[in-house]
């Protein structure tokens, strides 16, 4: 009897945790098994198409939005206007866990063609061997002469290996308001000296004014960067892809320089004195309303902003200007990119091509970056559309003029342990920014964790 | 008698036949995925590289509970005791509150109950924005409140400041977690028969001890199970801090399971089937102690 009992209760427990606990297990094994399910389906609605000349082309979204993805329905029409025997699928899964699901689509081997491929997502694609190399595809583009040398520097990113046509850039850029601007007599900040000061003059917190949209949350650490490499300048970086270590360092890293402890202290200084206390828990949408909504008087953001800032603001209470310049007199940014690829179990790679390449010549790529506020990847963009070299965006073309002041670099996202990184990183910068941490201890667990992981992955860039 | 045997035999047959998808669904859609999700915490299981999975025993395990500068792991299970302890403990006792006033119908007392019931209706995640909001440091409705109560001079930023981020996410989960309760107890109080009160009544009773002899013991059972369950879900519900605070500032307002989606979402599969193979542990060997210290299995028989 009394072992029945102990029987029964050990069930009950596992069953009770084993409900609750499920959403463990659900979240990385029970969404793949769902996936096959609809891979299956839909492999099962292309096949009997496939046995005529009918072909479906089957494309997963990452960054989503339903006004994009109707840009993008757009273009697929047109297409599919001039081969009647192709359809295409778009798929767009919600926005927060995109990335996941074409992991797991990829993961799977099927129902997939053409995937959103990311500047954060690439090496893990590429290193799985799930994206397929386009570069014989590319060689015989007869647009291929216009791309511009980002939009290059990108095809080939990993391993000089052509494994995605990017669609467009995210550079960031420095908004702020003009009215408090004049106001206080302020000039546009052209340095972060020059954008701390203003800060600093503007932040008033009894009336909730502050100088600066800082992010502490998500992704801060790539604010943190930017000061890093405009204090440190791009001649001492052995990559701009790989901005964290040093030209001929042998795997040493940019965190023993006393430029960056430098630099620390400045961002320090800058979350102190210059922005909302909460601002240490922002991240993009908090940054964005902040600056929007009367908060902050500097918001460094992507172009997309630029849309909200419009639909929100009078025209003459804002500006957008070209990304303020550090003490090596250079500004440095990351050149965020994202586009698509091909996957490596397409059944269709001659049609996948053909279309992704369509989707990605001159005219379409202009059209879709002038209504996704992205920098196009072809270089007679500004010709087909007077859209980029008027108005707010022309501050980008602006930038691209003085190659030598606004220098592109970023994180070494080709290593394996940047996904760790990311996950980590935030959160040791904001124990530097309550005190937690000293400045040492925050770059010597920098240096130490990418000195590791080159000892361990050796050189990727 | 042969005869009876083969009867026999056909009903042994017919019923193994109708337990088996009792069985077998189970074990396919539970316990399978429980065990290979539980094998990745002894393997580098990163999907950043699915071409080099290995076994590393409890080296998962050991990178946990390691101290160094980067690793938050006691304090976020520290927070995990907070996080499950005041949140029951306030919606209990809230719920429970609620409940006694709602023992009685009274007019409206429907429209009433469905209004209280509304949080419970709400997605984890979009409580969490809600309340992320409220919660903002500059524009923030709270702040507003409490200025204009002369409560506080200055606006607090809740969520950036570690002494409050976690509290503040327990707030939210206290509004959210209340209805159940209230929803549970007050049918379980339907159900007690009134001549008990009556009865007591003529014994000449006390209120209290209405309470603590009759109310209580007559809905222990129920008690019991909704505070085990809430003990399980509260534990299992990540969603309010991932969606409020993601953990921060410094991971000071982590709970296990919101550390263990930051995990995934690092794709480090390995280690964050560490961390659930630990959740199971600990709910299992929870749920365990729970049910023999308050024999709940025995009542049951």
């Amino acid at each position: 009897m009394k072992k029945r009992r102990l029987a029964a209760l050990t069930m009950a427990a596992v069953m009770l945790t084993g409900c609750g606990g499920g959403g463990t297990a659900e979240t990385t094994a029970a969404p793949a098994a769902g996936e096959t399910k609809a891979a299956a389906e839909t492999e099962a609605a292309a096949a009997p198409e496939a046995s005529g000349e009918a072909i479906t082309i089957t494309m997963v979204e990452s960054l989503t939005s339903p006004e994009r993805t109707a840009v993008i329905r757009e273009i697929a029409d047109k297409y599919q206007a001039d081969h009647p025997n192709v359809t295409i699928d778009i798929i767009s899964p919600p926005l927060e866990n995109a990335d996941a699901k074409i992991t797991q689509m990829l993961m799977n081997g099927s129902g997939a063609d053409i995937v959103e491929v990311r500047d954060s997502t690439i090496t893990q694609y590429a290193t799985n061997g799930w994206i397929a190399d386009l570069g014989k595809y590319i060689d015989a583009w007869d647009e291929k002469a216009t791309l511009t040398e980002s939009a290059n520097e990108v095809i080939y990113y990993y391993q000089d290996t052509a494994y995605m046509v990017p669609y467009g850039f995210y550079q960031r850029g420095l908004f702020y308001r003009t009215d408090w601007f004049e106001e206080k007599g302020l000039k546009q900040p052209e340095t972060w000296q020059e954008l701390y000061d203003s800060g600093v003059a503007v932040t008033d917190p009894a009336n909730s004014r502050y100088g600066y949209s800082f992010r502490g949350a998500t992704n801060g650490y790539q604010y943190a960067d930017t000061i890093y490499w405009s204090w440190i300048g791009m001649d001492k970086l052995a990559d701009p892809n790989a901005a964290y270590f040093l030209k001929d360092g042998n795997g040493a890293t940019i965190f023993t320089l006393p430029e960056a402890k430098e630099a620390l202290h400045f961002y320090k200084d800058l979350f102190k004195n210059a922005c909302p206390p909460d601002s240490i828990a922002w991240g993009f949408s908090e940054m964005v309303q902040g600056f929007v909504g009367g908060t902050t008087s500097m918001l460094i953001q992507d172009p997309e902003v630029i849309a909200t800032c419009s639909a929100d603001m009078q025209d003459d209470q804002w500006a957008l200007v070209p990304f303020p310049k550090g003490p090596s007199g250079q500004a440095v940014f990351p050149n965020g990119f994202a586009g698509w690829g091909m996957t490596s179990f397409t059944e269709h790679p001659d049609e996948t091509a053909d279309f992704l390449l369509y989707l990605s010549n001159s005219e379409n790529n202009t059209y879709f970056a002038k209504n996704y506020s992205t920098i196009p990847i072809h270089n007679n963009a500004a010709e087909k559309d007077t859209y980029f070299s008027e108005g707010r965006f022309a501050m980008y073309m602006d930038m691209a003029k003085e190659p030598d002041v606004y220098c592109h670099a970023a994180y070494p996202q080709m290593y394996e342990a940047f996904a760790t990184y990311k996950t980590e990183v935030d959160t040791m910068y904001q124990k530097y920014l309550t005190d937690e941490i000293t400045d040492d201890e925050l770059l010597t667990w920098l240096d130490e964790f990418w000195t590791k992981a080159y000892a361990d992955e050796g050189q990727k860039w | 008698m042969k005869q009876k045997s083969k009867l026999r035999n056909r009903r042994t047959w017919f019923i193994f036949f109708m337990v088996l998808p009792a069985v077998l669904i189970p074990m396919i859609f539970t316990y399978y995925p429980m065990v290979k999700g539980s094998m990745m915490a002894f393997q580098s299981y990163n999907l950043m590289n699915v071409k080099n999975i290995k076994w590393i025993g409890l080296d998962n395990f050991k990178k946990l509970f390691t101290h160094s500068a980067s690793n938050s792991f006691y304090t976020t299970m520290l927070n995990t005791v907070k996080w499950v302890g005041i949140s029951l403990f306030a919606q209990f006792t809230i719920g429970f509150g609620l409940a006694l006033l709602l023992k009685k119908r009274f007019h409206g007392s429907g429209i009433y109950q469905g209004l209280i019931f509304f949080p419970w209706a709400v997605s984890g995640f979009i409580i969490g924005i809600m309340w992320r909001w409220m919660f903002n440091g500059t524009s923030g409705v709270i702040n507003d409140i409490l200025m204009k109560l002369n409560l506080i001079s200055q606006p607090v930023g809740w969520l950036a400041d570690k002494s409050t981020a976690l509290y503040s996410c327990i707030v939210a989960n206290i509004w959210y977690g209340v209805p159940f309760f209230t929803i549970m107890i007050t049918a379980a109080l339907r159900g007690v028969s009134e001549d008990l009160y009556e009865a007591a009544d003529v014994d000449g009773a006390s209120k209290f001890q209405k309470f603590t002899s009759i109310t209580v013991p007559s809905i222990r059972s129920v008690l019991l199970l909704t505070v085990l369950l809430r003990v399980i879900w509260i534990f299992n519900f990540p969603d309010l801090i991932y969606s409020m605070t993601q953990g921060g500032p410094a991971g000071s307002s982590n709970i296990i399971t919101s550390y263990m989606m930051q995990l995934v979402y690092s794709l480090d599969y390995g280690l964050a089937s560490a961390v659930g193979v630990l959740c199971i542990l600990f709910l299992v060997a929870f749920a365990a102690i729970y049910l023999s210290a308050t024999k709940y299995v025995q009542e049951e028989d």
